[in-house]
């Protein structure tokens, strides 16, 4: 192949524009190459149909000129190739064909050809056919490029604005899922398995009484970062917040088969990260709290509620009831969940203090459930 | 058959190809012969079809229109009229002469 990238006073190419011409005859290839190269364009050279293949696997050119008639994988099987695979199908190719042979071109087009020139090659033919490809082609790339920016900056916005309620793992999950049009919760409310956890500070009401407001800000401001870190840390999704209590729900939006078993863990890591402090708490403000959390599985719908206006999405139904009584109940330290949650957690309480609290008719419920206590120590990992 | 015109004037951008293009129309000349006296003339037909390609790309329509001829001939296994065109091929050859401009 020549040495000169382009010849004497050949226009300098803004992009590198790659060529790979494919023909058996050395000859051809040597012309084809110098006609292009006087062009401004980078051109490589395979010798039959199956070099070609791996060339372009190898490293992608911008345009591929390809003889039909190739001992071996014959000009119509490397196009077909090239157009079945989605890397390479946005590739043009360009057929070379016998002059007037309109049999090859229409089997060229059934083969997905770009367009094709004619044997003998006229120069003048060429350089139009390839420049204008390389016109569409640059064209095409930048609106392709121009399209993914546009969809990393809505991705990026749709993660930005759920990290503030789920975790990046989560938010990154939904940026990915969500199709073409813009939100992706909108009109998604439906009815679902979940598991609710709520969970609050007892003794809150007393740090409220007892201590100036600029502190008592900055005091929720650090059990809710403990908090939302411990819910995060086991993909919880983050619903509500209000007063001192937080609530998170698993299984949702995305289905958690172990929902029940994170649950438990991230009351327990709450349980656990707030120890500390409620340590230095006691010891600067001479107040004695911890977190109570009540948890429990069941059917809810979940979606955005609200007006035009206003809206939250939000989780609704027994088992988010049924967890904010529980959460009531439950002292300092403990965690009370619903039956069916704790036969899922089972296994991974042993060696805790369970207090089994028989059936309870809790304020608002019909039919009594059962209901268990379960200490989570603090520092313990399950 | 007229006489073909043996002076071929060629872009010069081309110059430095035309050696190796020269040489392998030689080698391509003792091909044929081969081929010819194996009567394999699916080969023939072959090498006719590339010459017809090649050689008005470079400016040689003559040697187009021999491999064109070659071409035709192989297909109806006409082994004289084969015969005959490879020895025009091998007179031109040995006659062309080259301009560059």
């Amino acid at each position: 192949m020549s040495e000169r990238a382009g010849g004497p006073g050949a226009p300098p190419a803004p992009v590198p524009f790659r060529v790979l011409v494919v023909d058996d005859d050395a000859d051809m290839v040597a012309f084809l190459a110098r006609m292009l190269q006087a062009e401004g364009m980078i051109v490589e050279s395979a010798s039959n149909g199956e070099s070609a293949l791996s060339q372009v696997t190898a490293a992608a050119p911008d345009l591929v000129l390809l003889d039909v008639m190739m001992p071996g994988a014959s000009g119509f099987d490397v196009c077909r190739q090239l157009k079945d695979h989605e890397a390479t199908a946005l590739i043009p190719v360009v057929l070379v064909t016998a002059l007037e042979d309109s049999e090859s071109r229409v089997r060229g087009i059934e083969a997905g050809a770009d367009d094709f020139l004619s044997k003998p090659v006229k120069r003048e033919e060429l350089i139009a056919r390839v420049k204008t490809l390389r016109r569409l082609h640059e064209t095409r790339k930048e609106l392709e490029s121009r399209r993914l920016a546009a969809e990393v900056q809505r991705k990026d916005a749709i993660r930005k604005a759920f990290s503030r309620y789920i975790s990046p793992r989560l938010a990154d999950r939904i940026a990915d899922a969500a199709g073409e049009q813009g939100d992706p919760f909108q009109g998604r409310a439906q009815r679902t398995s979940l598991v609710a956890l709520f969970a609050d500070l007892r003794g809150f009401t007393r740090l409220t009484e007892k201590t100036e407001v600029g502190a008592v800000v900055g005091m929720l401001n650090e059990y809710f970062a403990v908090l939302t870190e411990a819910a995060y840390q086991h993909d919880g999704t983050i619903f509500n917040m209000a007063g001192d209590s937080l609530l998170v729900g698993f299984n949702v939006p995305f289905p958690q088969p172990d929902a029940a078993e994170r649950a438990w863990r991230t009351a327990l890591e709450m349980v656990g990260r707030f120890a500390p402090v409620a340590l230095a708490w006691r010891k600067r403000h001479g107040l004695d709290l911890g977190v109570g959390v009540g948890i429990c599985a069941g059917d809810a719908i979940i979606g955005n509620v609200g007006s035009a206006h206003y809206a939250s999405y939000t989780i609704i139904g027994n088992p988010v009831n049924t967890a904010a009584r529980l959460m009531q109940m439950a002292a300092a330290g403990e965690v009370l969940v619903c039956g069916p949650v704790y036969e899922r957690i089972r296994h991974l309480v042993t060696g805790r203090s369970v207090e089994g609290r028989g059936d309870v008719t809790l304020r608002g419920r019909l039919e009594p459930i059962p209901v268990y206590a379960v200490q989570a120590t603090a520092g313990v990992a399950a | 058959m007229t006489a073909p015109d043996l002076t071929v004037t060629i872009a010069k951008d081309l110059a430095d190809l035309i050696p190796v293009f020269m040489k392998n129309r030689q080698k391509e000349l003792e091909t044929l012969r081969r081929a010819l006296a194996e009567e394999d003339f699916e080969q023939l037909r072959q090498l006719g079809h590339r010459m017809k390609g090649v050689g008005h790309s470079y400016g040689f329509a003559q040697v187009s229109e021999i491999g064109q001829r070659i071409e035709d001939r192989a297909r109806g296994s006409d082994r004289g009229a084969i015969d005959a065109c490879i020895s025009e091929y091998a007179d031109y050859l040995s006659k062309v002469q080259v301009v560059y401009e």
